[in-house]
């Protein structure tokens, strides 16, 4: 089972996560890394179908407003995201499951971070029963 | 073209509860232009389902297809050979498509997943308005090409009334605009506004919803 999906534009997320990986870092096991060429190309389905394959959590990443090579890529990235929550906070799932932030290829650490974080959340069901 | 929204996702939930083995349907004409019942949108509810009944009903599996134009039963023949190996059919067709697979497969249970809203148009991105209330008595020519039955809220065909303020309706002044406004506006453009001094007598309404469920009957291509 995958437990972190990472969804991102490659030009900012792609970019930041090898830099990350040419300091040694190495994604951890059950995480895995799913590149987009924009991330206006984010559609709700790649975040549903990460989450019915197993994933325990979903981070989508796009690049900072003012940012995108494609102008509004990270606008539609973050409200295709929202539109993800949205349908699983009316299903009674919880939309902490879907993480969004917006990365720029410098941000190797805050990324390396992120991933530490989300990986060691309690279990989402778990915290559903809390 | 009809305009749909998806019903809420507890209700569909709740109408799946005593099948096992559910066959969802889109349509790709219509609520695809509305992002309502196409095929994308079987697959995003689709996985929504599967996901949200994955611990009350995890025997519970979900196929998808999507046809062309549910509402005509020619293109809903190529369900014919598996729609029997269903439980129940989930249809995000508008309840025209809806009815027409009922019709055309009486052994099927046929659930709408879709709360069909009106006839009307995309007015910009993400936003469809209404535009006919398919009264069966068209009278477009003598307003400006705007229908005082649909977009007056009031259904006024001799307007406006007292509540018309800055152009706006006061039904809702910041989503609706005062119909008769508009149709002021546009034959005041065309160069007919005269035609406001006739007076609109009543309509008659037999041919609308008043009259019961209508037909449309062509003996020219009627074999
Ligand atoms: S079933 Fe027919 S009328 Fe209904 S949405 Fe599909 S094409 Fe349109
Ligand atoms: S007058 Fe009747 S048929 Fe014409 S647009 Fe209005 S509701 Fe539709």
């Amino acid at each position: 089972m995958n437990k972190l999906v990472i969804i991102g534009c490659d030009r900012s997320a792609g970019e930041a996560l090898r830099s990350l990986q040419e300091t040694g870092y190495c994604l951890p096991e059950g995480v895995i890394y799913q590149p987009l060429p924009c991330g206006g190309s984010l559609d709700v389905l790649h975040v549903l179908r990460a989450l019915e394959s197993g994933a325990e959590r979903v981070l989508v990443l796009s690049c900072y407003a003012d940012a995108c090579r494609s102008f509004n890529g990270n606008t539609w990235a973050e409200k295709r995201t929202a539109a993800a929550q949205a349908l699983l906070t009316e299903a009674g799932l919880g939309q902490e499951r879907i993480t969004y932030r917006q990365v720029s290829p410098n941000m190797s650490a805050d990324l390396g971070a992120w991933i530490h974080t989300l990986i060691n959340l309690e279990p989402v069901e778990a915290q559903d029963r809390a | 073209m009809i305009i749909a929204e998806r019903k809420p996702i507890q209700e569909i939930t709740a109408s799946l509860v005593p099948y096992k083995n559910v066959l969802m349907v889109g349509c790709n004409t219509c609520v695809a232009v509305c992002l309502a019942g196409g095929a994308k949108e079987v697959s995003v509810l689709s996985a929504v389902l599967r996901l949200a009944l994955r611990e009350n009903q995890p025997e519970l599996t979900i196929a998808e297809r999507c046809v062309e134009r549910q509402c005509e039963a020619e293109m809903n023949a190529e369900l014919a050979t598996e729609i029997g190996s269903y439980d129940a059919v989930l249809s995000t067709a508008c309840g025209v498509g809806v009815q027409t697979l009922a019709e055309q497969f009486p052994e099927t249970v046929v659930l709408p997943a879709l709360n069909t809203k009106f006839m009307g148009r995309p007015e910009e991105l993400g936003v469809w308005s209404e535009r006919c209330a398919g009264c069966g008595n068209c009278v477009l020519d003598r307003f400006g090409g705007i229908c005082p039955v649909t977009r007056c809220s009031k259904n006024l065909l001799n307007g406006p009334c007292g509540g018309s303020a800055n152009g706006r309706c006061e039904v809702d002044p910041v989503n609706i605009p005062c119909a008769w406004q508009l149709i002021y506006d546009r034959l005041a453009r065309l160069g007919q506004l005269e035609r406001l001094t006739a007076i609109e007598p009543a309509k008659d309404w037999s041919t609308s919803r008043h009259g019961g469920p209508r037909r449309v009957i062509r003996k020219d291509v009627k074999l």
